[in-house]
């Protein structure tokens, strides 16, 4: 078997061989990425109703459900209302402090049967068993939103204690609470914040997994004819809020 | 189609391929549609060129460096706790992960869609050591439960009719399938997400790795590729070496053209940064992570003529625009990679000799290479590799003493007009009406659907030499 | 406009098989003012030879071709094709020999038929040869090779007795490809056959095409469907004021 050796060993020679097709560079990394993030965030601050709509129309366009409310104290309506269109009671969730706010009382006093998930690592493969088991069950999936890209209507959704991934994943509706704090108007900006999180920044959470979320579940393998839900979810709602999600 | 079929030659199969009207239905269909969006996409997109023209930058820059990207790659997945092996060839690829589905007990992986595990033959690998493969990607699903291999590089089933799925479904599945997609659909999101649930062994390909990071990136559509990731205990990625990037930034430059230049989207639906296995506090994810990185036939084109084909994106836009493409559909092409960019990246990985025929299944009419992303001068390499053909003498003797002959009456006027007046007097029995409609042997392959005109009684510099009103 | 002079490259095909383009070019310039001279003894760009791969053969007719016009102010082609042959390729094939430097100006001072009437002598208006609707196919190396797909259209657009009908998927190719014409007919003839199917469909009297190796394929494709629409080069058209 090839060693690792061996195997660099031949293409630093290739590489030697030949000066190349073309001068060519890599793109150019920001240098100070937390800096440069902070910057995009003060200055997103300012136009952020213009980037929502933005948003609005791209997540629209690619299938995904919008809706706007004044306080977090609103969502738990918007979030029954979609259970209720669909005869679904079981949500599966977020941890609140993943989340953004505590959503689990108002839900469950709107008759929806709530399963949060842990803040902490489950202890013991039998009780992961049980919280995945939850999860493939659950007929809608709540989750909070690390960046919401206006230029895609992409949801961005870091993994971490607290916010599995499969809570976006194996229900058949996931719906997205957000605030302005999340908005980003292009995938050059969203290059800026991931390097920011990898270097001296701080990523919301330390999961292994970021995934970009660009409407619902969908293919066209068969005859071209396009079909939602294959293997993720066939809706997806996003509900922003207006007045901010943490206090 | 099994490679069985290599034996009969690519023009009989591309014949074949011809007479199959749904087949022909299906191609133009597909590729219009997936033209139209590419065009749509790029239409709204004044940003698209410049970096489109980066996307190629920074692919030929990672390619003069490497060995090390490379090596920061290994560092950052090996830092997050993931494992990089090292394939040569496909059966040492096969090797790697077979032992590695051996090690951990698994019986049965869920795999995303993967060219790269395609080319590499692993499905046959994994049955024969006792673990079951089950694609998950719809289109590579249908394909598995058919015994067929993919005849496009994004949309694997493209050539069956939802009449043909249903039959398969009902056949294979044992149960009844309307020939609808919505229901079609429907079965087999049942029937995988009980295979994601159970299975041991996650097995993808990766469309980039960000060597700063130590990040695999998985692009899909249908949450497959997410499933596979988290679910069960093993991650396997199986990656070419040039997939690799340096950094995120550099990923969101090809992020911003691949998904427009393959269906037309913004984004796929999913686009997955995964890096290493679960972490702590993770409810999901994988315990173990390893990347496979797999030089088959690759490394020798850095410093070769095919290099350029390297900066491949493997998304489809120069199938979809290839009239030969439009015309035969994938599996005529007999490999695993069709269209196009099929033909260099065969070469590349079987050698110049298996694509002797290959090579002319084009008009160099450079569609493909203004299709792709990242500029890959296509027709180039193709001219290239029949000059390999005929050098190595591997193009048929016959044809290599006709283009002999031929250039050297191209060099000798007095031969030249030898060869006009013998051809003037060898048309007679067949320029009856002022065009030809019948010529025998060779020259009947074009006389069989097209007429042709006859050589002039006097060609432009016969007359140019004799009219002396035309030279006035 | 006087006092240009210009040499015809007249191409194989164009020769052998198209002399009335020529014919109709050597009128055209003439009429504009343009001094036209034909290089004896032409045969061919090479770019047969060069397609096929043999490259060795196709720089030793390249070289031929330079020295041929080495004196030549402005090279008028025909073809998409062969301009394409001499301005791109040439270059590359002949970059180390005694014909280098001439290699690069023919390269420069060589221009598509269409491209010399409109870029060089910015002239845009004729008589057609035909009556009626004309629609106009983009040859592969005129539109891809050497980004051309307005001159002929601009052209065609101010033709006097003529109406321009767009064609669909004007800008895909014909199947001919020179020798994949016969190595893989049945996909040449498939290819041609779609094409010849969205030019009948655009109603028009007459196709039009900057290419012999095209109007081999689509010409010969129409009447052997016993097409009224007629395949013309472009010079013939333009060629009505007679």
């Amino acid at each position: 078997m090839t060693t690792k050796a061996e195997f660099l060993g031949r293409i630093r020679d290739q590489v030697r061989r030949t000066p190349g097709l073309f001068a060519a560079a890599a793109a150019r990394r920001p240098q100070h990425p937390a800096a440069e993030a902070e910057t995009i965030r003060r200055e997103l601050a300012e136009r952020w109703p213009e980037t929502l709509e933005a948003f609005r129309r791209e997540f629209e366009s690619v299938g995904g459900v919008f809706y706007k409310v004044g306080s977090v104290d609103m969502v738990p309506a918007v979030v029954a209302r979609i259970a209720h269109e669909r005869e679904a009671r079981e949500i599966v969730a977020w941890h609140s402090s993943a989340l953004g706010a505590d959503l689990a009382p108002a839900l469950g006093a709107r008759g929806l049967d709530v399963h949060q998930m842990p803040a902490a690592e489950p202890v013991g493969a039998a009780e992961r068993e049980r919280l995945r088991a939850i999860a493939a069950r659950a007929d809608l999936g709540l989750t909070g939103v690390d960046l919401a890209i206006a230029e895609t209507g992409t949801l961005v959704l870091v993994s971490g204690a607290g916010r599995p991934r499969s809570t976006s994943l194996l229900p058949p509706c996931h719906i997205a609470v957000f605030d302005r704090t999340a908005l980003v108007e292009s995938l050059r900006q969203v290059g800026v914040v991931l390097e920011a999180w990898h270097g001296d920044g701080t990523p919301p959470a330390r999961g292994a997994v970021i995934n970009f979320i660009t409407g619902p579940s969908r293919t066209a393998d068969i005859e071209l004819t396009l079909t939602r839900g294959v293997h993720g979810p066939k809706d997806v709602h996003a509900i922003f809020v207006e007045q901010g999600l943490r206090g | 189609m099994s490679d069985g079929e290599l034996a009969t030659p690519f023009r009989q199969r591309a014949g074949g391929a011809m007479k199959d009207t749904f087949l022909q239905e299906a191609l133009t269909i597909a590729t219009t549609k997936f033209i139209g969006l590419r065009r749509e996409a790029f239409a709204g997109f004044p940003e698209g060129e410049a970096l489109r023209d980066q996307a190629r930058a920074i692919k030929e820059a990672t390619l003069q460096d490497l060995d090390r990207h490379l090596e920061t790659l290994i560092a950052n997945v090996e830092r997050l706790g993931g494992h990089v092996h090292y394939a040569a060839t496909p059966a040492e690829a096969r090797s790697i992960v077979v032992d590695i589905a051996r090690r951990t007990g698994a019986r049965m992986a869920v795999k995303s869609k993967s060219m790269a595990t395609e080319e590499i033959h692993l499905n046959e690998a994994l049955e024969a050591a006792g673990v079951t493969p089950v694609e998950t990607d719809l289109g590579e699903y249908i394909i598995q439960l058919a015994h067929e291999r993919p005849s496009h590089i994004i949309a694997p089933a493209i050539h069956k009719t939802k009449g043909q799925v249903a039959e398969l479904f009902s056949r294979e599945l044992k149960r009844p399938a309307e020939p609808d997609p919505e229901a079609l659909t429907r079965i087999a999101r049942g029937e995988l997400r009980e295979k994601f649930l159970q299975a041991d062994l996650g097995i993808t390909g990766a469309n980039f790795a960000v060597a700063d990071t130590g990040t695999i990136v998985l692009v899909t559509n249908e949450g497959n590729g997410r499933m596979v990731t988290s679910l069960p205990r093993v991650h396997v990625a199986v990656m070419g070496v040039e997939k690799v990037v340096p950094s995120l930034t550099d990923l969101m430059v090809f992020l911003a053209i691949l998904a427009k230049s393959a269906t037309g989207q913004k984004l796929s639906v999913y686009t997955s940064l995964v890096q290493g296995p679960r972490r702590e506090g993770e409810l999901e994810g994988p315990e173990e992570f390893h990347l496979v990185l797999l030089d088959g036939g690759r490394v020798a084109q850095i410093g070769g003529p095919l290099r350029e084909a390297l900066s491949c994106l493997r998304c489809g836009a120069c199938l979809n625009v290839c009239p030969v493409y439009r015309q035969i559909g994938g599996h005529a092409y007999g490999y695993t990679y069709p269209g196009p960019i099929g033909i260099l990246l065969t070469a590349m990985m079987e050698g110049t000799p298996a694509v002797k025929d290959l090579a002319h299944a084009s008009s160099l009419c450079g569609a493909c290479a203004d299709a792709c992303p990242v500029r890959i001068d296509i027709p180039r390499m193709l001219i290239d590799l029949r000059r390999e053909v005929d050098e190595r003498k591997i193009a048929p003797w016959t044809e290599r003493v006709a283009f002999k002959l031929l250039a050297r009456l191209l060099q000798h006027p007095r031969l030249y007009r030898v060869a006009v007046r013998a051809g003037r007097l060898l048309q007679r029995p067949f320029a009856g009406s002022g065009r030809i409609s019948r010529l025998p042997l060779f020259f009947g392959e074009w006389t069989r659907t097209r007429d042709l005109p006859p050589v002039a009684s006097r060609t432009f510099q016969e007359r140019w030499a004799s009219d002396r009103d035309l030279r006035a | 406009m006087t006092g240009r002079h210009a040499s015809l490259m007249v191409t194989c095909l164009g020769d052998l098989f198209f002399p009335e383009v020529g014919v109709s070019i050597v009128r055209l310039l003439g009429k504009l003012g343009v001094t036209v001279d034909v290089p004896a003894d032409q045969t061919c760009c090479g770019l047969p030879l060069f397609n096929s791969g043999y490259h060795a053969e196709a720089a030793a007719v390249a070289r031929r071709t330079v020295s041929l016009f080495k004196d030549s102010e402005h090279v008028v082609v025909p073809s998409g094709s062969c301009a394409w042959m001499v301005k791109h390729e040439y270059p590359g094939l002949l970059a180390n020999g005694a014909l280098a430097r001439e290699s690069a100006q023919l390269a420069a001072r060589a221009h598509e038929f269409s491209q010399f009437l409109v870029r060089v002598l910015g002239v845009t208006e004729f008589i057609s040869a035909v009556p009626g609707r004309v629609t106009y196919h983009d040859s592969c190396h005129l539109l891809r090779g050497l980004h051309e797909s307005q001159s002929p259209r601009t052209l065609l657009g101010k033709l006097k007795g003529a109406e321009l009908v767009p064609l669909t998927g004007a800008d895909e190719c014909c199947g001919f490809g020179g020798s994949f014409a016969v190595r893989l007919p049945e996909v040449s003839s498939q290819i041609l056959a779609k094409k010849v199917a969205n030019i009948e469909a655009t109603g028009a009297d007459c196709l039009v095409a900057c290419d012999a190796g095209c109007l081999m394929q689509m010409g010969g494709g129409l009447t052997r469907k016993k097409s009224r629409v007629r395949a013309l080069h472009l010079a013939e058209l333009l060629d009505g004021d007679r």
